[in-house]
């Protein structure tokens, strides 16, 4: 799905994480450890999302949250309410196809819908904006999402490894 | 399994007697029954239409136990309405034999006769057949409570057989009925041997039936109910006769003239039917449908369980039944499939899962051995949280890993392993290799770090120092670095076009400055 593409969407990302972090060391000088890793990884997290399409939900979910959180550091990113509109239009949409699930009696086919069940709330929970998809958009968006979560991770990691290198030569 | 054969065997005769006659002589029946039991029991079956059978029945029933009795009645009432006959004759019947026989307290009574008529209304007319079934019904019918000279317990199993062997084949049934029949009618006191003689055929016979009785067994629990005999067990047939009696009408809806065997035909074709909806229900897990109205689903629908299965096998109840999608697939129904549009487009989207479900087994490492919706998402649930650790981590890492750095350090930095990258040209598809431990920088660059520390101090300085290297580096010393955003955006557009291999070492560089660093073996530096 994303093979091609995966050597530019890291450059991409690192690129957007850079500017999210030139943002964030222009707002404030002095940070705390923890300010600082919020700030990290916030915007690794932006950054990743914003690779993204609009279509994807998860990446959409993850900036409005990000938004409407208000998240840390002072941040005047994107305008909050564009943020939020976006988020309220994407959740009035994803809401609208869900379902209600039945109530059944209890089967083995009923057991083991309720162990699906319970997985499937498990892993909306675990993706952002999860908890408004249905199940074959879950089952999309979290293959979106660990992908986009293994470029970050790559790209952040090397990253580690440079400056760790550059701080400590030996 | 004996109580619903009997009961099957009295419906059919009850159908029977209806059909052929209701003459009055019934009436005589019951003036003969006033003076012994067993002895009016005998002769009213031998010298009267079955209808008389069925009067004789049903005055056993009401003398005996006043409340059982009723709740047989109402029940065979039940069951005879259902049947689509007319059972005011019955009632009649029973009222006119209630006064004659009231010395009668045995339990047995009830039983046989709430037996005898269901069991007649369903078979065809033979009189002198159904005479026989009915006084064989009142032989053995009764539960074990029956103290009666009888000997019903035993009876009671025997007319079921009785019964059974009377759906199987006509024929033997006949002959074995007249046989017992003649037994009865020869002497009521050879009701053992009766018994026995029935029993012995019973046995012969019921091996054919047993199937048969098994199919009849769901449709004829009312029978079962009435042959169980005690008041409690009228109760309880009365609402499964409540329940069978839809069924007995889907089922018997024909006029009670047929033949035995066309009756029998049907009700095995509607057995069967009625096996297969309660097998399917049963599959599907609707365990609370009854079989009646899972029958009349299966009738109306021929889908089968693949309805019912697909319309539980939704992952998430029914959220999973939307209407075709935005996008109108055509998709063909597979053979003995659903043809429902909620099936159809389940099925499309169960398959589009299991597509996506292998999208991931790829994906996930460890996941290619594991089958099942289940034990897939739960890899995947611990996979996507390892990674959401491992940024964290990472990050966390990161603010530890420079805490005294600016920002903009970090940037640069990130810079710059870009441009190292760039170094070299193949480009790696997705996924790389999240193991593939970054080839340490090799020779580090000294010029650097002693830059890099006091970059707090001033890092416009440090930065530009150590941006000089890598500007001449990659574009030949072209920008003034004192124009650090410019730089900086156009950096970053060249990052962009480049390619973004897999990690390589960079090259070493020294503040020299010199433009070019030493490549490290076997890396090829491709321009921007």
């Amino acid at each position: 799905m994303r093979n091609q593409e995966g050597s530019s969407v890291k450059e991409e990302f690192l690129r957007k994480w850079i500017r999210g972090l030139r943002r964030y060391s222009c707002e404030k000088k002095n940070m705390s450890f923890l300010e600082r890793k919020k700030a990290i990884k916030l915007s690794a997290d932006l950054a990743m999302a914003s690779t993204r399409d609009k279509t994807i939900r998860w990446s959409q979910a993850l900036i409005a949250n990000a938004a409407s959180e208000n998240v840390c550091i002072g941040s005047s990113s994107a305008p909050k309410k564009s943020s939020r509109k976006k988020k309220m239009m994407l959740m009035r949409r994803s809401r609208a196809r869900v379902k209600s699930v039945k109530k059944e009696m209890s089967s083995a086919r009923c057991i083991a819908k309720r162990l699906m069940e319970k997985r499937t709330r498990k892993l909306k929970n675990l993706l952002p904006g999860g908890e408004s998809m249905e199940d074959g958009c879950l089952v999309e968006e979290t293959l979106d999402y660990i992908q986009s979560l293994r470029d970050q991770i790559e790209v952040m990691r090397s990253l580690l490894t440079a400056s760790q290198l550059i701080i400590n030569p030996s | 399994m004996g109580d619903r054969e009997n009961f099957d065997v009295d419906r059919d005769r009850d159908r029977v007697n209806y059909s052929t006659s209701m003459a009055s002589d019934w009436r005589f029946g019951v003036g003969n029954v006033a003076n012994s039991m067993v002895d009016s029991y005998v002769t009213n079956f031998w010298d009267h239409s079955n209808s008389q059978n069925l009067g004789f029945c049903d005055i056993n029933i009401q003398n005996n136990g006043g409340s059982s009795n009723m709740n047989v009645v109402g029940k065979d009432g039940f069951s005879y309405g259902r049947g689509g006959h007319d059972h005011r004759t019955l009632e009649m019947g029973w009222n006119h034999a209630s006064s004659l026989l009231k010395g009668d307290n045995n339990a047995f009574l009830p039983n046989g006769p709430a037996m005898l008529p269901q069991s007649l209304s369903q078979f065809p007319g033979d009189s002198g057949f159904i005479e026989r079934a009915a006084r064989l019904s009142c032989f053995g019918a009764g539960s074990g409570d029956m103290v009666s000279s009888f000997g019903i317990p035993q009876s009671m199993n025997l007319y079921a057989r009785i019964g059974e062997t009377m759906q199987g084949t006509g024929d033997a049934l006949l002959g074995h009925g007249l046989r017992s029949g003649a037994l009865g009618g020869q002497s009521h006191k050879s009701d053992p041997n009766l018994v026995e003689a029935a029993k012995d055929d019973d046995k012969e016979m019921s091996l054919q039936d047993d199937k048969r009785s098994e199919n009849l067994a769901v449709s004829h629990e009312e029978g079962k109910q009435a042959l169980g005999g005690s008041a409690n067990e009228s109760d309880r047939a009365e609402s499964s006769g409540q329940d069978d009696s839809p069924m007995l009408e889907s089922t018997s809806g024909e006029p009670s003239n047929k033949g035995l065997s066309s009756k029998k035909r049907k009700r095995i074709g509607q057995d069967a039917d009625k096996d297969k909806a309660n097998g399917s229900p049963e599959q599907s897990g609707a365990d609370a449908k009854e079989n009646s109205g899972s029958r009349q689903q299966k009738e109306e629908g021929k889908p089968t369980p693949s309805t019912k299965g697909s319309g539980k096998n939704a992952k998430q109840g029914s959220q999973a039944s939307d209407p075709p999608k935005e996008e109108y697939i055509h998709v063909r129904a597979r053979r003995g499939q659903a043809t429902n549009s909620h099936s159809l487009a389940e099925r499309v989207r169960r398959e589009k899962i299991s597509e996506r479900m292998k999208f991931l087994q790829d994906l996930v490492p460890g996941c290619s051995k594991v089958t099942g919706k289940a034990v897939m998402l739960d890899e995947i649930i611990n996979y996507v949280q390892s990674l959401q650790r491992q940024v964290e981590f990472l990050s966390m890492k990161l603010a530890t890993v420079n805490p005294r750095m600016d920002f903009n350090i970090e940037g640069l930095l990130a810079k710059e392993i870009l441009q190292q990258r760039a170094g070299t040209c193949s480009a790696h598809g997705f996924p790389p290799e999240l193991s593939m431990a970054f080839p340490p920088l090799h020779p580090p660059r000294p010029g650097l770090v002693p830059s890099a520390l006091p970059s707090m101090a001033n890092s416009s300085d440090i930065l530009r120092r150590t941006l000089q290297p890598n500007l001449a580096y990659l574009n030949g010393g072209f920008k003034d670095p004192n124009q650090l955003p410019e730089v900086w955006d156009d950096e970053l557009h060249n990052v962009v076009q480049m390619t973004f291999p897999t990690p390589a070492p960079p090259s070493c560089q020294d503040l020299d400055g010199s433009g070019s660093g030493s490549v490290p073996s076997g890396q090829t530096k491709t321009e921007p």
